[in-house]
């Protein structure tokens, strides 16, 4: 990834549970090919063909919340979108990291002012939010340099990965 | 600038004099545990990902605990699995059938006052009670066995005071229902629970990690209690050498401190759909229950079966009640049968099962639609225990015990002995 997404605005609302963007009765499918067939099918059908990389899932409050499954964001990572919503708990906060998802956390007053079908783009590494359909700009926390390192490099297995080639195991020590 | 305990016990984990809440930064654990649920599929994962060896292999612990004895050709294949991955990557300790990780650790010993553990199971926070912090990673376990480390955001601390002494009938686990009412899940998210106060002095260790494993169900990361001189003694006794009496600084920042008295509490239940929806026991006396349950990471040690036993000494579990007790470790399962305690629970009816996580996730002695249990395991959501359409009540030991013997849930209170009613145990 880059740091900077440029894209189309999926914009959905409050309290998204982890089963309602993926239906539990998939639990068991972890082809990330056939999950992005479901990601949030039942309210936006068309999401899975026409979401291209570097669009945006824009939400409300409480992403992703309740079982604190991996599938919604295999699925996302399939699709090669990124995500601002209004507010996420620790636990997806977490796996959207460690699938290598990049995330921001906007107020609900910014998240208003993305509506969609919007042409957005959105640099995780400053927190810079811009509309280019309304010529709006907005300023958030951007992500920590670390979760970005572990978001660039595809996650918290690649990253392992990686770093284990580059330092061995010396980083472990204290 | 002063810090408090869960503020020093990340700035040692992370190498650094201190850290300030919001930070984000890179601890390394002093332990690592993960059950044999996830064991094998986390090696899995990791070998798939050409990862084949563990940074720290000698900081991991493996325990088989969630199905013991084994009941299923599944289960079987993974145990199997799991003692042949543990020795591939030469871990530090497999557990095989010796009690439930999070109590087992302590007894163990390894888990020192200060120590970070990083856990795959969702409870570790009940470390706490030894002054540690064990926080659950889940599937990021996989990343902290590869490279000996994980990021943490560095969360802000709740204090809550408890002051006064629990009266007789009242425990650990009604202390915690009584600080779930008080704390809800916006306050608790991404926080630190810091439990202190009277009350909390006055609790033994076990009780102590009661109190801080269930506050991961309302919403914590995880939760901490001082480390005083009882806490010292008890882990010496456990081959914790060296320890030493550890607290907040005075005048530390908290995101909000919370003060109550526990001397007025009464016993109390956790009513579905998920533990923190709190009910005083008098408010369901007359439920019908048909099952009873002492056991899990939050219960099930020795004070609590020796406690449940006095209660029903000259009783009988009702002819409607299908009584179980798990000691929570094999230790325990051993001392409670040297002392007579199992002997007198089976005498009143109980069965007794060996140190297994079972019937708290439903893996042993599911729930029929329908049915009732009273229980002291750690969450009641729909479904747990078996069908969607059994209810799951959860109290203390003594509730537990009261309830069996009566058919309903029963207050506690009503069946002590008056020369009994001075201890809380």
């Amino acid at each position: 990834m880059t740091d900077a997404y440029s894209g189309r605005c999926w914009r959905f609302g409050d309290d998204l549970a982890s089963d309602q963007l993926i239906p539990p009765q998939h639990v068991f499918e972890y082809d990330p090919a056939v999950l992005r067939r479901h990601l949030l099918a039942e309210l936006r059908p068309e999401l899975s063909q026409q979401a291209a990389p570097g669009d945006l899932v824009v939400t409300g409050r409480n992403f992703a919340n309740g079982s604190n499954h991996s599938h919604p964001f295999l699925a996302m990572k399939e699709m090669g979108v990124g995500l601002i919503c209004a507010s996420i708990s620790r636990g997806p906060f977490r796996l959207a990291v460690f699938m290598g998802i990049p995330l921001l956390v906007a107020g609900a007053e910014i998240i208003a002012q993305l509506g969609d079908g919007d042409a957005l783009r959105v640099d995780f590494a400053t927190g810079d939010i811009r509309n280019e359909s309304t010529g709006r700009r907005f300023t958030v926390e951007p992500l920590s340099p670390f979760l970005l390192d572990i978001i660039a490099a595809g996650g918290g297995l690649t990253y392992a990965r990686s770093l284990l080639a580059t330092e061995g195991t010396d980083h472990a020590k204290r | 600038m002063p810090a408090t305990l869960a503020e020093k016990i990340l700035a040692r984990a992370s190498g650094r004099d201190r850290v300030e809440p919001g930070e984000v930064i890179w601890v390394t654990p002093d332990l690592v545990t993960t059950p044999e649920v996830s064991f094998p599929a986390y090696v899995k994962r990791l070998r798939d990902n050409g990862i084949d060896r563990f940074a720290l292999p000698e900081r991991v612990v493996v325990a088989i605990d969630h199905e013991v004895p084994v009941h299923s050709r599944e289960g079987a294949e993974r145990n199997r699995l799991t003692r042949q991955l543990a020795r591939e990557t030469g871990v530090g300790h497999l557990f095989d059938g010796e009690g439930i990780t999070h109590p087992l650790v302590i007894e163990r010993g390894l888990v020192r006052p200060l120590s970070f553990v990083a856990a795959a199971d969702t409870h570790t926070p009940s470390l706490g009670g030894v002054g540690a912090l064990g926080i659950p990673f889940g599937i990021e376990l996989t990343m902290i066995l590869a490279t000996g480390r994980i990021w943490v955001k560095v969360p802000e601390t709740v204090r809550v005071e408890i002051g006064g002494r629990c009266p007789p009938g009242v425990t650990a686990r009604d202390l915690v229902l009584a600080v779930m009412t008080r704390i809800d899940a916006d306050l608790a998210n991404y926080r630190i629970i810091e439990l202190g106060g009277d009350a909390v002095a006055a609790l033994s260790i076990p009780e102590r990690m009661t109190l801080c494993g269930l506050c991961v169900d309302m919403g914590a990361k995880s939760a901490v209690t001082e480390v005083d001189e009882r806490c010292v003694a008890f882990l010496a006794e456990r081959g914790v050498a060296d320890a030493a009496p550890v607290r907040s600084d005075p005048g530390c920042r908290y995101a909000e401190v919370i003060a109550f008295d526990a001397s007025t509490l009464a016993p109390q239940v956790s009513i579905p759909p998920s533990p923190t929806h709190v009910r005083p026991v008098t408010e369901l006396a007359h439920t019908a229950i048909q099952h009873a349950y002492i056991g899990s990471c939050a219960s099930g040690t020795l004070a609590e079966l020796s406690a449940a036993a006095d209660l029903l000494e000259g009783r009988r579990v009702h002819a409607d009640v299908q009584m179980l007790v798990i000691p929570a470790t094999r230790r325990i399962y051993q001392q409670a049968m040297e002392q007579g305690v199992l002997a007198r629970l089976s005498a009143a009816g109980a069965m007794v099962s060996p140190p297994t996580c079972g019937p708290c996730f439903g893996g042993l002695a599911q729930l029929a639609a329908g049915e009732a249990r009273i229980s002291t395991s750690t969450r009641n959501d729909p479904g747990r225990m078996g069908s969607r359409d059994a209810t799951i009540y959860l109290g203390s030991a003594l509730t537990v015990a009261a309830s069996a013997v009566a058919g309903r849930i029963a207050d506690p209170r009503d069946f002590l002995p008056a020369e009994r009613k001075d201890i809380a145990p």
